[in-house]
């Protein structure tokens, strides 16, 4: 008898234990006796693109001893639905930065906060940046995001590749006939085994965002102006152009490495660093490494025209969430992460928000960076400023269609876009319609 | 179930209402960790399947809209649907044939076996994403090793992960690194089989093949049975490997359900959808494995049960 006594006393101590255990609240930082607070800022960047994120992080403890920032980096597409999700579990980093597309349906769904208030509280002039680049942070005449860096799209080349094929240089103006002749006599077969070795241009695959520049200079645009159509837009004549001409860059002329991967996991294509494709056309953020790299002799030029001359404008900033516990020492962190002193770091990352950074002479004069400045005559609007479903309805479709004109040789690019333009209209219209 | 004392019908003595309490309170608690944390988010799972939830506004009723007219016109759910049984219905025959094979193997008695044992097990045990990642490396059809080996003695490798009609077979090449989990199961049965049978067969005059197909087999069927019903209802939960190689792709070829349930929670949170999609997903893999329990009598033979002679 007296052992399952004991036996039975055991087990309630476990219970007891087990109980105890589990309902300790969760230890935080600022339990600790001293006044730290501990900031967490949240990017979707990753790899080397933490740098600059860090070293102002950095200098800002430095600056601020009662304060901790915790960085936390989340890539690829995950971190807009991990935001979300944190969101909604009331726990999302207090600094957030997100992309320019994501604005309106991050605002819409109340993730983040109005700073014009905070900003004003700490006597933060906004008009340190350059006109314009507060528009995307702004929703309804309120202010979001301060902004972090934006960027163009322009085409970069290996002049090593150019000289070595006695191809002439691309030129401003150029055409989509140009960049095609150009790319036909830069790809080779080097070494007779039937595949090429050198291409002529690296594209991005099913990169949605990238792929609205192709429609815009196609004379087209993918979404009605009111935002409610795509049928009519996404499967029009010229966007069916763009695509086409896109697809048979890889598939009929074999002018551009077949995609490296489609995964979020593997690193994408890589001729162009490697040196074995003479053209990329991209976003300014990886030049920095690219004029490190001893593969590449670097050359910028802006985007070819086709029906129009166009570009998109990218834009990245930072804004505060609605869920955070600490509003003053988030804004004052915010004002630092997107101020002046961090545009210094930024700029060497993308084009820096700040006018001051932006009239320096190595900014300025730098023969690279105005090639991306002067693009910004040219832009087009983006598909997301038309609605705030962009993301949601959208570009879902528009990937599987990329996918499938470039994976797909035999596809018909017509039936492809218009079966993209339905699926992205239902999409809309359930969403319209909750 | 108190051991064959109790009757049914009778009321429990005090000595055995006692002996319950103490049962019950020796397994409470796996017991409320298993209410809590299992059958409670169960039924909440199951409550939400009747809603539309996207996680930031409260759960709307839809009744039965997600499973009567949202899945049968989702032409995903089918492809999904579609993928996952193709894998299945290929993976698992592997799976227990080839686990059979390298236990054959690996239950010899040569110096140096139990390295090979571990080597062979080693890759269940490393974290499914690392070991996705590596293979993502070695399927790259440019510079990974797997298309540079088919090159050096002449073939044109295929683009593995990135070709609709290659990725879902790729992902089955993949995942022959999983055997090792079957293979240690077998070994087990194997050890288990008394050599003097063998003996008494080789006496008999029965052959190496006679000898494995009516000795070895029926006394497995157990372990067979144990395999099987193990990797059929794992196979129908494959998630790892899509997710980090191919997310899906490309072109959905390689959309397997439970990664369908995650894009629609999570992606597109359809939290609704995707609870219904979990929910469908359970009954299908309770249908199988009640069939294979029920088929049991048919060919799983226990050693030392009666039989009817």
């Amino acid at each position: 008898m007296k052992k399952k006594n004991l036996f039975i006393g055991i087990g309630a101590l476990v219970l007891a234990s087990l109980a105890i255990s589990a309902c300790q609240p969760a230890a935080t930082a600022t339990g600790f006796e001293t006044d730290v607070v501990v900031l967490r800022a949240g990017t979707g960047d990753s790899g080397e693109g933490l740098n600059p994120h860090q070293s102002i992080i950095a200098d800002f403890e430095d600056q601020n001893e009662n304060v901790l920032v915790q960085l936390e980096a989340i890539a690829g597409r995950d971190y807009y639905t991990r935001i979300l999700t944190q969101i909604a579990a009331d726990r999302a980093p207090d600094v957030m930065n997100i992309g320019d597309d994501a604005v309106p349906s991050f605002v819409e769904k109340g993730a983040f906060v109005p700073i014009d208030a905070c900003l004003a509280d700490l006597e933060f002039d906004s008009s340190v940046y350059l006109p314009g680049l507060l528009e995307p942070g702004t929703v309804d005449g309120e202010l979001y995001f301060l902004p972090k860096d934006y960027s163009t799209l322009a085409v970069y080349y290996n002049k090593a590749l150019f000289d070595a094929a006695g191809v002439d240089y691309p030129q401003d103006g150029w055409t989509w006939d140009d960049l095609l002749e150009t790319a036909q006599a830069l790809t080779e077969d080097t070494d007779g085994d039937g595949q090429n070795d050198i291409w002529g241009i690296q594209l991005p695959a099913n990169w949605t965002t990238g792929f609205e520049y192709w429609v815009a200079a196609a004379g087209g645009s993918l979404i009605s102006e009111d935002g409610t159509s795509y049928v009519g837009y996404m499967d029009s004549d010229a966007t069916i152009r763009a695509a086409q001409f896109y697809a048979d860059l890889y598939n009929e002329y074999q002018v551009a490495p077949p995609p490296a991967d489609f995964s979020a996991f593997g690193g994408g294509n890589s001729e162009f660093d490697n040196g074995q494709a003479a053209m990329r056309i991209f976003g300014r953020w990886p030049q920095a490494g690219m004029l490190d790299n001893p593969n590449i002799d670097l050359g910028v030029v802006g985007t070819p025209s086709d029906a129009v001359e166009a570009n998109i404008l990218f834009w990245g900033g930072f804004g505060i969430s609605s869920t955070t516990d600490n509003l003053a020492e988030a804004c004052n962190f915010l004002s630092y992460y997107a101020g002046p002193e961090a545009a210094q770091t930024w700029k060497d990352w993308a084009l820096p928000a700040v006018t001051s950074v932006a009239e320096m002479p190595e900014v300025a004069d730098d023969p690279l960076n105005s090639v991306w400045i002067d693009e910004l005559d040219d832009l087009k609007p983006r598909a997301y400023t038309f609605t705030p479903y962009w993301n949601e309805s959208a570009d879902p479709a528009l990937r599987t269609a990329l996918e499938t004109i470039l994976l797909e040789p035999d596809a018909d690019v017509a039936a492809v876009m218009g079966q993209a333009a339905q699926d992205a209209q239902s999409a809309l219209d359930e969403l319209l319609a909750e | 179930m108190f051991g064959s004392n109790t009757q049914k019908g009778k009321k429990l003595t005090p000595f055995r209402r006692k002996e319950a309490r103490a049962f019950y309170l020796t397994i409470s608690p796996w017991l409320i960790g298993f209410v809590l944390l299992t059958v409670g988010p169960m039924l909440y799972s199951l409550y939400i399947s009747f809603t539309r939830y996207d996680l930031l506004s409260p759960p709307e009723w839809a009744g039965l809209y997600n499973y009567l007219e949202k899945m049968p016109n989702d032409a995903r759910f089918w492809q999904s649907l579609k993928v996952t049984a193709i894998y299945t219905a290929a993976y698992v025959p592997l799976e227990m044939i080839g686990g059979l094979m390298l236990a054959l193997l690996v239950r010899e008695r040569v110096r140096g076996i139990k390295v090979f044992r571990t080597i062979f097990y080693l890759p269940t045990v490393l974290a499914g994403v690392a070991f996705a990642v590596v293979w993502l490396l070695l399927l790259n059809p440019r510079g990974g090793l797997v298309n540079l080996g088919l090159k050096a003695v002449g073939i044109n490798g295929p683009r593995w992960l990135l070709d609709p009609d290659w990725a879902l077979f790729s992902l089955l090449l993949m995942s022959f690194w999983g055997w090792g989990r079957a293979m240690v199961i077998y070994l087990a049965g194997l050890q288990s089989i008394p050599g003097e049978i063998y003996e008494a067969a080789a006496i008999d005059g029965a052959s190496r093949w006679d000898s494995f197909w009516r000795i070895t087999i029926p006394m497995l069927s157990s372990t067979i049975f144990f395999n099987l019903i193990l990797s059929v209802i794992g196979t129908f939960q494959t998630f790892t490997n899509a997710f980090v190689a191919t997310d899906g792709g490309p072109l959905d070829a390689t959309l397997f359900f439970v990664l369908y349930l995650y894009k629609q929670g999570f992606d597109l949170r359809n939290m609704g959808y995707a609870s219904a999609l979990a929910w469908v997903l359970f009954v299908i893999i309770l249908v199988f494995t009640l069939l294979i329990f029920r088929s049991q009598e048919f060919w799983v033979f226990y050693a030392g049960e009666k039989t009817d002679e």
